[in-house]
């Protein structure tokens, strides 16, 4: 079982579900202690103690089905065709799977080594006789032979099923063939045999299909993931949005987490000792009531302001995607997008889904004509009440102005006031300032002045973020 | 009162079988999961929506293993002297006021502080000893001859470094206390976490855990709650009930009714001795089970619909029963 069991890991964790080592060993207590016999019970066993959230369960479900399930080779079966066979064969190709662990490992070594007229005849066998256990046990057999679990790209699918083909002895089902091909006689058997051998391959890439189903899903999703992380945001395509989003979601999640520390933090074992005095009066200065120290710790509000005119056009949604990323864990930011005007989208944000709520703001607010001046004088005129010292501005945006007026004045403004101010500028840094570019004028008056294209950059920048607001709680 | 692990589950089947003589009617999952829990002496930590019976379970298990059931309400500010321990300052303050005489007695014939403090430590560390602390339920967990069931309810409104906190008990079931060392579990405690999923759990945590989510009851299981749990109902009344109940969650609600509120439903309607839903009926007990008013509002337009196709479906599982 043990084999078995490890190779049911390398498919969960090829689906994307992480399955530590005490996990694994649990799982194998668990299995001992539930034993086989319930494939329901054996399900929840091993999902209570592999899974660890609702979407693991899910994932986790999926992956038992596809594992646990022995479909093939059996279309061919038709004289196996009650409609309790579903269920019986479950169980029985547990069995199946069982005995295949017990018992001693001969039937490789006959299947592909012994060769000669054996295996031909113990596959040509197996087949025309429909032996659907053997040949599941065969074909399982050779897979784990050639390592089938470490498939990872559907271009190595074509390789694997030769290779399983062989090993389970299809070189001397050819040799049979081709051996009887002349004679007249076997003329019905050789129709047969090569029928038999049509199906083989079916069967046999239908198996591989689904190994890499299982085994291949996380690694290639991983290599996308590194794609992805690495691509400049405006080159990513529509389609990956979602992906995007997943990943955007977790920095966005990270940053939050450090925000929702609690208000206040009992210093344990500091004594307050001017508050214990003054409350003990009343006892006559014995101190029977004590009062600790506690550290009161703000959460910091977040004004971001997106920019989403023309010249950043392919950056915006991922900017706008972050953004929403942020409001979904963060409850006291407010979100501001502009093409000249500043315009609130926060509600639009908590109302709608991630892809609705983008396209909305990219409609309703997107446009040509970048005016950063109109947009600073709308800050100073709306929002620089607001701002206060436990404020974190956030500006999302290349700078470039149009050639118009900057306004960097109340940039410096939001530089007193604002406990933090911070640009993500989407350029690569040697091309602020020039042309209508801002940047060099805005840059000194923020606090983190960042050039972020893509996810990697994000990432970075969230990291430089934490360190700063943890050293400043 | 026996102790916990004297009782023995033979199997999945005799864990099912013993939650329903206790009133509790546990999915084959919640099963699978508790006697493993009970086998491997791993914690549970649940997660679902609310009502739909997570506490009920650690009050179900203590009932069945016939040991006491602590529970610890989680909140945002809980700290280890609320969970674990404290010392009776105030005991301590009287004592020594009380024991003053005492002392000047004990402290007669000693030559300079320096004797007198020696004195003092010959004495031990008097009020630093179990007489002096309080226990919490943590404490109490652990100190129990018997074992107990240990209920950490909601445990996602804690905060991080209590959810860290937490770690050694769950998986050595011992805690550390400066003044007294570290103290073991006598008896190791089945320990039930909930989590109503309003932040993610820590993986170290999870990692210590064995994880079991309790989605709301499909209609045959509900059934069975609820002829378990309000035993007068009628046969054709539940059926609707349920039916209805269930048509209700697929409506795009704020708060969607549980199994809890389920059973509140039914012994209003049991209290009112209705035979039949009608829409008047459920008109006036729609606030039993729905709690906001933009939910009762958006039910209540669509009861003629959904209560039609309760009747139909509640015939239909009537015809299958038959």
């Amino acid at each position: 079982m043990q084999e078995t069991l490890e190779d049911f890991f390398k498919a969960l964790r090829g689906s994307d579900l992480d399955v530590s080592l005490t996990d694994g060993i649990e799982a194998g207590r668990a299995l001992s202690i539930v034993g086989v016999a319930d494939r329901e019970v054996l399900r929840h066993a091993l999902g209570a103690t592999l899974a660890k959230s609702l979407d693991d369960r899910i994932v986790f479900d999926a992956c038992f089905d596809r594992f646990f399930s022995y479909d093939l080779f059996r279309k061919a079966s038709g004289r196996t065709n009650d409609p309790n066979a579903m269920e019986v064969k479950t169980s029985e190709s547990q069995d199946v799977r069982h005995e295949e662990e017990s018992a001693p490992r001969v039937g490789k070594g006959q299947c592909a080594g012994a060769g000669g007229g054996g295996g031909a005849q113990g596959l040509a066998d197996m087949l025309l006789k429909n032996d659907q256990a053997a040949l599941i046990k065969s074909m399982n057999e050779a897979a784990r032979q050639v390592g089938v679990t470490d498939i990872w790209f559907f271009t190595q699918k074509g390789q694997y099923i030769q290779k399983i083909q062989e090993q389970m002895g299809l070189k001397d089902l050819n040799q049979l063939i081709n051996g009887l091909a002349g004679n007249p006689q076997a003329a019905g058997r050789v129709t047969n045999l090569k029928l038999a051998r049509r199906r083989l391959f079916e069967e046999v890439r239908n198996f591989v299909e689904k190994q890499l189903a299982m085994y291949g899903t996380a690694p290639t999703k991983r290599l996308h993931d590194e794609y992805l992380q690495s691509q400049k945001l405006s080159n990513i395509e529509q389609r990956d949005f979602q992906r995007m989003h997943e990943i955007v979601r977790k920095l966005a999640k990270r940053l939050a987490v450090i925000h929702s520390k609690k208000k206040k933090q009992e210093t344990r074992g500091q004594l307050d000792f001017r508050k214990t005095m003054r409350r003990n009066v009343a006892f006559d200065g014995v101190l029977f009531e004590t009062y600790w120290r506690t550290k009161v710790i703000e959460r910091a509000k977040v004004i971001a302001i997106c920019d989403v005119s023309g010249s950043v056009r392919n950056y915006a949604r991922f900017l706008l995607l972050f953004l929403y990323s942020l409001t979904e864990f963060m409850a006291k930011i407010r979100s501001f997008a502009f093409t000249n005007t500043l315009v609130e989208v926060t509600d639009v944000f908590d109302d709608m889904p991630v892809n609705q709520a983008v396209d909305k703001v990219m409609k309703e607010v997107g446009g040509s004509g970048t005016d950063y001046g109109q947009m600073f004088r709308d800050v100073e005129d709306r929002l620089m009440s607001k701002i206060d010292k436990r404020t974190t501005v956030l500006i999302l945006g290349d700078a470039r102005n149009n050639h118009g007026e900057p306004q960097a004045d109340v940039m410096r403004l939001l530089h007193q006031r604002a406990k933090r101010v911070i640009w993500l500028n989407p350029e690569p840094r040697a091309f602020w300032g020039l042309g209508d570019s801002e940047m060099k004028r805005y840059a000194p008056h923020c606090h983190i002045v960042k050039e972020c294209n893509t996810l990697k950059h994000l990432e970075r920048t969230m990291d430089d973020l934490l360190r700063v607001s943890t050293a400043a709680v | 009162m026996k102790s916990l692990y004297e009782h023995r589950f033979n199997s999945v089947d005799a864990v099912q079988r013993e939650c329903a003589s206790v009133k509790y009617i546990a999915s084959r999952q919640i099963a699978t999961t508790v006697y493993l829990a009970f086998n491997l002496q791993k914690p549970i930590l649940i997660e679902g929506p609310a009502g739909v019976g997570k506490t009920e379970l650690a009050k179900a298990m203590s009932e069945i293993l016939q040991v006491q059931l602590i529970r610890m309400q989680c909140y945002e500010g809980l700290d280890e002297s609320k969970a674990l321990y404290e010392w009776k300052y105030g005991k301590q303050l009287l004592y020594t006021q009380l024991l003053k005489d005492k002392l000047s007695e004990l402290m007669e014939g000693a030559k300079g502080l320096a004797q007198s403090i020696e004195r003092l430590h010959s004495h031990d560390d008097l009020f630093f000893s179990e007489h002096f602390l309080e226990p919490r339920p943590l404490f109490k967990a652990l100190h129990e001859d018997t074992g107990c069931v240990l209920l950490i309810d909601e445990i996602d409104k804690s905060d991080q470094e209590f959810e860290a906190f937490l770690l050694e008990v769950l998986s050595d079931f011992q805690v550390s206390i400066p003044e007294l060392g570290t103290i073991s579990a006598r008896v190791k405690p089945l320990v039930i976490l909930t989590s109503n999923n309003t932040r993610e759990m820590s993986d170290a945590l999870k990692r210590r855990c064995l994880h079991l989510y309790i989605p709301f009851p499909d209609a045959k299981l509900e059934r069975q709650i609820l002829e378990t749990r309000v035993p007068g109902l009628s046969d054709t009344l539940r059926r609707e009930l349920v039916a209805f109940i269930q048509s209700v969650r697929t409506l795009d609600l704020k708060k969607q009714p549980s199994v809890s509120e389920t059973i509140d439903w039914a012994r209003v309607l049991l209290l009112l001795s209705a035979e039949h839903l009608s829409v008047d009926l459920v008109r006036d007990t729609l606030n039993t089970f729905l709690k906001f008013e933009e939910d009762i509002a958006v039910a209540s337009e669509q009861i003629v619909g959904m209560l039609d196709k309760a009747r139909e479906e509640a015939a239909l599982a009537h015809a299958r029963n038959a």
